[in-house]
């Protein structure tokens, strides 16, 4: 009798340890997923925010070539007699 | 006209609308993403609670495996979609302002059009105005009516002389050999009637011609008088210059002036 509950405590033991096994490879599985998501938002941050940088760099150019242009045209709107033939 | 105009309001107004569209799908997908965090951290309290207060432990245990991964898929899904229509977004809005650069491209070169136009002008307005010959002073003649060419005045010559020309400086005596120079005077005729018109480099075609700049000023002496026959006593015999060779080589020759004149 206690050599068969030995041996039934052995096989609970072993079953519980493979469970137990099962259970970390599916959580080393789910870890492993959630490592790389991580991974992937952090070089999609880098990526947009390198987009957002060059459009932000772009913009201020645009601007400053507006006001130029604003100031260009102002200044020719001043004098509308220089472009009439004489 | 007005119907291209409502079409193009129209293109325009579902390009806007698409845009906006866009954006807001984009805010839609990113906050269903951030709706998915309460909806993990609920999910995880009650997988807890179910696995502490339950005596089926292992079925509690099935169950959050496959919660926890079907959650994984949806979170992922999530995320891809949010990033799909952020890179979207990005990629139209760097397309209008491409398109914004060239459009301001256009409006600088314009502008420098303009501008070139107005140094151009101004740059003509203040040139000085400056008659450069572009001929060798051999082959100006003293008038713009005499500005022909060169065979006719050849065929003129050969006419008076066929026919005696009535104009130009003759004089009775040497009426025979004036004949010969007298399509020469023709010229001199029309050169006096542009002679307000004559340019500095025609004095040297005039000269050789016989008659000289001063005298062809000179009021006292209007070259008029010398076209009639009529009144011979009122002027002077004059003679004209001595010429040995033809008009060609008047036009040809170098500058003989000083010898010319003493002989008038």
């Amino acid at each position: 009798m206690a050599r068969a509950g030995g041996i039934t405590n052995a096989v609970n033991v072993g079953i519980a340890v493979q469970a137990d096994w099962e259970n970390r490879e599916f959580i080393s599985h789910i870890s492993l997923h959630v490592r790389r998501l991580f991974d992937f938002l952090v070089q999609f941050e880098s990526t947009t925010k390198n987009k957002l940088a060059k459009l932000n760099e772009k913009l201020d150019t645009l601007e400053r070539r507006l006001e130029l242009l604003e100031v260009q045209v102002s200044n020719a709107t001043s004098n509308p007699a220089l472009f009439t033939a004489n | 006209m007005e119907v291209e105009n409502g079409r193009t309001e129209k293109k325009t107004m579902t390009f806007d609308e698409a845009s906006m569209e866009r954006s807001k799908s984009f805010v839609t997908a990113l906050q269903e993403l951030k709706n998915l965090r309460p909806q993990l951290y609920s999910a995880a309290d009650y997988c807890e609670k179910s696995y502490i207060n339950s005596e089926q432990k292992q079925m509690v245990l099935d169950n959050l495996k496959d919660y926890a991964v079907r959650a994984l898929v949806n979170a992922v899904d999530h995320l891809g979609t949010v990033a799909y229509k952020l890179s979207d977004v990005l990629e139209q809005q760097t397309l209008d302002i491409s398109s914004m650069e060239l459009k301001v491209t256009c409006l600088n070169q314009q502008l420098l059009t303009c501008q070139t136009y107005t140094d151009k002008e101004g740059l003509r307005q203040q040139q000085l105005l400056a008659i450069i010959p572009r001929h060798h002073k051999h082959y100006i003649l003293p008038s713009a009516s005499a500005a022909k060419t060169l065979s006719w005045h050849l065929a003129s010559e050969t006419k008076s002389t066929l026919k005696g020309s009535p104009h130009g400086i003759m004089s009775t005596v040497d009426s025979k050999t004036n004949g010969k120079r007298s399509g020469a005077f023709t010229l001199l005729d029309t050169a006096d009637n542009t002679r307000k018109k004559s340019t500095p480099a025609s004095s040297l075609a005039m000269q050789t011609l016989g008659v000289t700049r001063r005298e062809s000023l000179e009021s006292s002496k209007p070259l008029t008088q010398y076209r009639s026959f009529d009144n011979p006593t009122q002027m002077a015999i004059i003679r004209p210059p001595v010429r040995s060779k033809s008009m060609l080589s008047a036009f040809f020759a170098k500058q003989k002036t000083p010898k010319l004149k003493t002989n008038v």
